[in-house]
Order: structure tokens, then C-alpha cells, then sequence
């Protein structure tokens, strides 16, 4: 049977586009469901190029590393280290709003909590919020939070810890807890060695 | 110390992070709960659950290399797998998973993990890994997740033409409703490529007829009628195809090639008015389009089957037009991508700073060439190429930044060596006038003093400053009365001395206990003082001898660490050139496709012009 012309043949391209879908609902989450063909088996230069990127990737992560274990260690000697970390313990929601923290009675770090941070502490990470250095002896440290807890209720704690700074690394937790007085948000301070 | 809090994490959570499972996603099969006993592993799940995979793996791997992970090591091997594998180093989080799945974890954890593996490497094209992965779920997963997992394993296997495996996979198969019916349509594909047109017809209408209201199920619903109508009008069975295509719906994405395979399914038996109509719909749709371009040749076509002439000839010079127009719009675009614009649209169309292994473009820039890319712009390679072009160019600005930073290490090393240098005669002084030993040994000769005095019983010894000097003042009047004649005068100068010497010495015995006591409290206290001496003078002499060889070893690690970054950088450079060049090529490979199918089309209208005009002009011609 004439198919009608020349044209015909070149239908065969929207036709075989039509036959070349599969599906999943990985792929239909994408914009260009329609007509796109099951993801073809990538390239030869698409795959040495994504191995490339992926070598230079785990390169540039050793080098970060590095770069980040330089400046710590040049910066915040281990002898005067002393290091405040942030995190929560809190049975029902809590979202953290800002930390303030004093180091003997001098104001050293203040951090405004986003809604995605908040949310990752309260999934469990644990902010290293402040890290400085300080000389052996006796200190003072004072902390505040803001937050909200159930309801809306806006929650303002403070805490103050006194601590002896050895020669080696201080580590200090700050950790917001409702366990002390049941859904009352309080701060523990934590020493670690 | 450790803390009470439990924290789930899993290696589920370390998946959940690729954003590859929905957030209800019922959480089974995880690992027991985890007590976070190292506060930099929490330090690290604080980025990675703010999906900064980056910033997670800086820290974890430095963690790592300074030893505060350590009550972690599994854990923290696993969500390095986890996070290589969220910042698209596939290869080196399937390495880790593959040696750490090996030992203990959980059969259903093991399960998901390779489920999830194996989606990345489909996702990412390498099929072959995909399968092994897939192969690797042993028993069945949870219901929702077994149906994706076999959809995937079916697709993999079409991907490599290997209809009969796909088939035998799917065939018979029932899972969750919508499931069964993304699987039915998979099915339906891989019979239709098999050549096994009843069977495929049998899955399709099931899919094809589908009572929804669910968007998706409506898409896949469209799909799957507008595969089995072409597999009819492929197989010369227009009649079949016709009310199959006639179920797509009219404003779906796949309305256009369903409105031309109706009137190709009409036009087959003939029917050319009838033809007419979806063609004349799509006439007046976007261009754009494969179908409607198509569109521009079928009305035509359809008006000189019925003897319209006048009409076709006039859609064909139309078509001409538009075809010319279209190709020309093409030709600026391909212009715009080999300028590199394309590219910079699309990385300066996303500024949230996020640079995870799923990102996705969601929405297209509005820029011309975006529109005639869209499919490819949606599709799998073209989007990983993409997120690798926009990784190499924030890691480009890391390393930047990484440079500025080590310059202001070094001027920070210079400025202590300076300052260590002023410093240096001052302390080098005051280190001199400090003798530990010397101090030391005073306090050895305080102890033995004390020690003398308590064996002879000298309370005089322990009396204060004062005391003493009023004793020795007595002791010479005595020694001065002493010596005078024995004068009766003298004798009420003799009672007052005796009576001062009685009063004094009474006073200084009756303290003497206490005094012994005191002393002893003091010679303690300042041993404590000592050793504190000792100490620190060890402490600022080691400080002293240790600071250039220390100052030197920052140096030499920052002066190590600069070609690092410069060779690196000029590396990054290159592969985001060659990355860029790539997906140019890609796209303008497309357009150009598409400009060689507008320029076919272009031709067959001419050609079908002419053919109207050569019948007109005979015509004529005859008598």
C-alpha cells in the first residue's frame, strides 16, 4: 500500500521514538518523559570523562583534607585547642534558633541556626561551633540558646560551666536536652577528654 | 563518656542522603541504633544530614587521618561509601560497599544497598555494574522497593537488547497495583522489540485501559497506548491502531505523535478528510515539536490525495517557510552553544550552592536552545555531564579558595618567626634568671633547716622575724650584763631581762607545734609550686627548642601543598573544558539532527511542490 510519500519514511523517527520508551518512575520524575528513550548505555567519552571527573574528585577530597587538618593544626595548636560543639537531645521537636557563647566573660562565637541545620541536629549531627585556643588554668564558660519548642513556646537557657584546660585539646559539649525536666529544654554541658 | 542519645543512623540514612528514596519510606532493615561516642562523627552527620556531602567527606576523611573516629571505624567506613557515592564517585563508594557488604551487616541492609548501587550505576549508564548489583539483592526486598528493583533490572536488560531476560523477568510477575502496571508496560516494550505483537498487545491495553486518576499512572496510561498504536501502524494494522491512539489523551505530552498516528492510520485506509482533522490540530501546535514539524508535510499530502491542490500547494510553501525559519532559529542556537552560552545559562540557573550527586536541572533556563533540547537536557547522560561540569567548577573555587588561604599561612608563618625572633633575647633572659635547680636546692636546705631545728627542739628557730630580733636583743644585754661586776645597782636591769627572756621564750614555745605544723603546710605547697615551675620551664625550653623546627615543618607542609593545589587546579580546568566541550558536542550533535530532519522535510515539500506544480502545469497543457 502507498503509505502517502517521501514524508512517510521520516514519520519511521517519531515512531521509532514512540516504541523506544520504557519506564520507571525514576525516569517519569523527570521533565521529558515523553518520548525519551530508557537511558541508553552511556558513551565511551561520557564514561572516561565521568571516571576522570571521579579521580579528580577523590583528589581534590585528599587534598581538602589535608588542607583542612594544615589549618586546624596551624591555627589551633592541640596544646591550647579548646573546642565547643553544639547538639541535641531532645525526646519531642525542638528547633534550635541561635547559640551564644562566652569564653571568660568575652563573647566569642554567636551562630544563627538555619531551618536545615536545625533539622540535622535534631537528626543527630553534632556542630562544631566554636574552636579557639586557650591557656592552661581555670575558665569560664557561659552559653545561652534560643529556641522553639512544641507549641510555638520560645525557649531562652543559659548554662555556666567552669573548667580546668590541660595541655592537651579541650573538648566541650553543649548538648540541649529535654530529659533533665521533661519537655523543658535545658543545656548539659559535657566535658570530653 | 558518651552520650544517652541514640541516633539512627544506617546505612538506609546513608542512601537516603542520594534522595533516591521517598522520605516514607518505611525504615526496615536498618542497622542497630548508634550511640554517638566520638563528637567529630556526629560533627560529620551534621553536614551530611544537610546534604554537604563535600564538606562531610573533607571531614570525615580528616577525622579519619587524626584518629577521632575511632570508636566509629565501621560505621564511618560505610558512611564514607555512603557519601563518595551522594557526591557521584560511584566507583569509589561501590568499592567500599562492596568489601564492607562482604562481612556483617544485615541481609536487608546488605539488600538495599546493592538496590541502590545498582540504580546509581543505571542512572549513570553503566549497565553492566548495574545488573551485577542488582543480581546481588538476595530474597526479596520490601514490596515497593522489590517492584522498582525488577523495573530497573527489566530496563537494564532491554538497555542491552536482551528481550527474552527481560521478558522472563516481568512475565507473570504482579507486585503493588501501580507497580504491576509500570512493569506490564516495560513488558509490553520488550515483546514488541521481540516482535511478538499479540503478547505486547495484551500488556499494553492492560495498561492502555487503566481506570486512574493518578497523573503519573495517566502518563504511563499515554505511553503505553501510543506504543501499541504504532506497533499496529508498524505493522500495517491501521485499523487496529486507530481507537488505541485514540485514547491518548488530547493534552498530554504525547498528544502530538497520537494525533499524527491517527491521521497516519486513517490516511492508510484512505480516508483523507478524516486524516485531516488530528493533522490540522496539529498544524496549529507548536513547531517545536518532531510531530507537529511533521504535521507540515501531512496536511498537505492528505489536501493532494483530495485533489486540493490549490491548498497544498499552498501549506506546502508553508511548510517551506516555516522549515527555513525553524532551521535558521537552530542555527543560532548551535551559534550560541559553540559560544558557550548554553552551558553558562545553565550553571548560572542554579545558584543554590549545592552540588550533591542528585541535583537536577528542574527547571530549563529560558533561552532558545534550551527549548530545542529539552529532551536532552532531561535525559540521564546530558544531566550527570552536567552536575560533573558544575562539580569541576566548585571544586575549581574550593581550591581557590584553598590557595588565598594557604598565602595567609604562609605570611602567618613568616610573622611567628618574626616575632619568635624578637622574642627570643627576652625570653632567653628571663629563662636565665630562672634556675629550677637552684630553687630547688634552696628548699632542700629549708627542709633540712626545719628538720635540724625540730630535732634540737629549737623553738626559737620557728620564731617570727620580730621574735628573733627581740631574742638576740636579749641575749646581748644578758651577754652585756654578763660582763659587769656583780653590782646590786644592776640587779632590777637583770629581773627585767630575765623577765623579758621568760615572756618571749614562753610566747615562742607555746606557738611552737603550730609553727612546726605550718611550716611544713608551706614547704609542701611549695613543692606543688615547684614541680608547676619545673613544668613549665620544661614546657617554654621545649617550646623554645621545638619552634623552628615546628614553624619549618608548617612551612614545608604549606610549600608541599601549593603545586598540589596548582596542578590540580589546571587539571580541574582542563576536564571542565573538555567536560563543556563535551555536552556542547552532544547538544549541537542533537540540533543538528534536527536541522538534518527539518532540511528532509524541506526537501519532500519542495519536492511535493514541484510534483503539484508539474500535474497543474500538464494539466493545463491538455486539451
Amino acid at each position: 500500500m502507498n503509505r502517502g510519500g517521501a514524508w512517510v519514511t521520516a514519520l519511521s523517527a517519531v515512531l521509532i521514538a514512540a516504541l523506544g520508551v520504557t519506564t520507571s518512575r525514576a525516569q517519569d520524575a523527570e521533565p521529558a518523559a515523553a518520548g525519551s528513550a530508557e537511558p541508553a548505555q552511556a558513551s565511551g567519552e561520557f564514561q572516561s570523562l565521568d571516571q576522570e571527573v571521579q579521580a579528580l574528585k577523590k583528589e581534590v577530597v585528599e587534598l581538602n583534607k589535608d588542607l583542612f587538618v594544615l589549618e586546624e593544626e596551624l591555627l589551633f595548636p592541640a596544646n591550647t585547642q579548646v573546642a565547643v560543639f553544639v547538639s541535641l537531645d531532645v525526646g519531642s521537636f525542638f528547633a534550635v534558633d541561635s547559640v551564644t557563647l562566652k569564653l571568660d566573660d568575652k563573647e566569642v562565637a554567636n551562630y544563627l541556626y538555619t531551618a536545615r541545620e536545625s533539622e540535622a541536629l535534631l537528626r543527630g549531627g553534632v556542630h562544631r561551633m566554636y574552636l579557639g585556643n586557650l591557656k592552661v588554668g581555670e575558665h569560664e564558660l557561659v552559653a545561652f540558646f534560643t529556641g522553639k519548642g512544641p507549641h510555638e513556646r520560645d525557649y531562652k537557657r543559659g548554662a555556666t560551666l567552669n573548667f580546668e584546660k590541660g595541655i592537651g585539646a579541650k573538648y566541650l559539649e553543649l548538648q540541649i536536652s529535654d530529659r533533665v525536666r521533661k519537655q523543658q529544654p535545658e543545656f548539659v554541658v559535657k566535658e570530653w577528654e | 563518656m558518651s552520650l544517652r542519645r541514640a541516633i539512627r543512623l544506617t546505612l538506609l540514612a546513608g542512601l537516603l542522603a542520594c534522595g533516591v528514596v521517598a522520605a516514607k519510606e518505611p525504615k526496615t532493615g536498618t542497622l542497630s541504633p548508634t550511640v554517638i561516642r566520638d563528637l567529630y562523627y556526629g560533627d560529620v552527620l551534621f553536614y551530611f544530614y544537610q546534604d554537604d556531602y563535600f564538606n562531610a567527606l573533607t571531614r570525615l576523611r580528616a577525622a579519619q587521618a587524626k584518629h577521632r573516629v575511632a570508636h566509629h571505624a565501621d560505621e564511618a567506613e560505610l558512611l564514607l561509601g555512603g557519601l563518595y557515592l551522594s557526591y557521584g564517585q560511584h566507583l569509589e563508594g561501590g568499592a567500599i560497599f562492596e568489601r564492607l557488604l562482604k562481612a556483617d551487616a544485615p541481609q536487608s541492609v546488605r539488600n538495599r544497598a546493592w538496590f541502590y548501587l545498582g540504580k546509581v550505576w543505571y542512572q549513570r549508564g553503566y549497565s553492566v555494574q548495574a545488573e551485577n548489583a542488582l543480581r546481588k539483592v538476595e530474597g526479596e526486598l520490601p514490596p515497593r522497593l522489590e517492584a522498582e528493583k525488577r523495573n530497573l533490572l527489566a530496563q537494564v536488560l532491554i538497555q542491552q537488547s536482551r528481550y527474552d531476560d527481560a521478558i522472563a523477568l516481568l512475565n507473570g510477575w504482579r507486585g503493588p497495583p501501580d507497580w504491576t502496571a509500570f512493569a506490564q508496560f516495560n513488558l509490553g516494550v520488550a515483546l514488541v522489540r521481540k516482535g511478538r505483537l499479540s503478547d505486547a498487545a495484551a500488556m499494553l491495553n492492560a495498561v492502555g485501559n487503566l481506570d486512574t486518576a493518578d497523573e503519573e499512572l495517566l502518563a504511563l496510561r499515554d505511553k503505553a497506548n501510543l506504543a501499541l498504536g504504532y506497533a499496529y501502524l508498524q505493522a500495517e494494522q491501521p485499523e487496529s491502531a486507530k481507537p488505541i491512539l485514540q485514547r491518548v489523551r488530547l493534552q498530554g505530552p504525547q498528544s502530538n505523535k497520537a494525533l499524527l498516528g491517527v491521521g497516519w492510520a486513517e490516511s492508510s485506509e484512505e480516508r483523507y478528510r478524516d486524516a485531516l482533522v488530528p493533522w490540522m490540530e496539529l498544524h496549529g501546535r507548536n513547531l517545536l515539536d518532531a510531530a507537529v514539524q511533521e504535521s507540515y508535510l501531512a496536511v498537505p499530502f492528505a489536501f493532494a490525495k483530495l485533489n486540493a491542490n490549490s491548498q497544498a500547494a499552498e501549506y506546502y510553501t508553508t511548510a517551506i517557510r516555516s522549515y527555513s525559519e525553524e532551521a535558521a532559529r537552530i542555527d543560532e542556537s548551535i551559534a550560541a552553544i559553540k559560544g558557550g552560552r548554553l552551558l553558562d545559562t545553565l550553571a548560572t540557573h542554579d545558584r543554590d550552592g549545592r552540588y550533591g550527586w542528585f541535583w537536577q536541572l528542574e527547571n530549563l533556563p529560558n533561552a532558545p536552545e534550551s527549548r530545542y533540547l529539552y529532551h536532552l537536557l532531561a535525559g540521564h547522560e546530558f544531566q550527570e555531564g552536567l552536575k560533573s561540569y558544575r562539580d569541576l567548577g566548585f571544586m575549581q573555587r574550593n581550591l581557590e579558595e584553598w590557595d588565598r588561604s594557604l598565602e595567609a599561612f604562609g605570611d602567618m608563618i613568616d610573622t611567628r618567626r618574626t616575632a619568635y625572633d624578637e622574642r627570643l633575647p627576652k625570653i632567653d633572659a628571663s629563662l636565665a634568671r630562672q634556675d629550677p635547680e637552684a630553687l630547688a636546692q634552696t628548699r632542700v636546705e629549708l627542709e633540712s633547716r626545719l628538720n635540724a631545728a625540730e630535732r634540737a627542739g629549737d623553738f626559737t628557730a620557728l620564731g617570727t622575724a620580730r621574735e628573733q630580733e627581740m631574742w638576740a636583743t636579749i641575749q646581748a644585754l644578758e651577754d652585756a650584763l654578763a660582763a659587769q661586776p656583780d653590782d646590786a645597782s644592776l640587779n632590777p636591769m637583770r629581773d627585767k631581762v630575765r623577765l623579758l627572756r621568760g615572756v618571749l621564750y614562753w610566747q615562742m614555745n607555746e606557738g611552737y607545734k603550730a609553727r612546726i605544723w605550718t611550716t611544713r603546710r608551706s614547704l609542701k605547697e611549695l613543692d606543688v609550686a615547684l614541680k608547676q615551675m619545673e613544668k613549665r620551664w620544661l614546657l617554654v625550653q621545649q617550646a623554645r627548642r621545638n619552634f623552628p623546627s615546628d614553624t619549618d615543618a608548617f612551612a614545608v607542609r604549606v610549600a608541599a601543598l601549593r603545586p598540589r593545589i596548582e596542578a590540580l587546579g589546571t587539571r580541574l580546568a582542563a576536564a571542565g573544558r573538555a567536560q563543556g566541550e563535551y555536552l556542547a558536542s552532544v547538544a549541537v550533535g542533537e540540533l543538528e539532527t534536527q536541522k538534518e530532519r527539518l532540511a528532509s522535510y524541506q526537501l519532500q515539500a519542495r519536492f511535493a511542490l514541484a510534483t503539484i506544480y508539474d500535474r497543474a502545469a500538464n494539466t493545463e497543457g491538455k486539451p
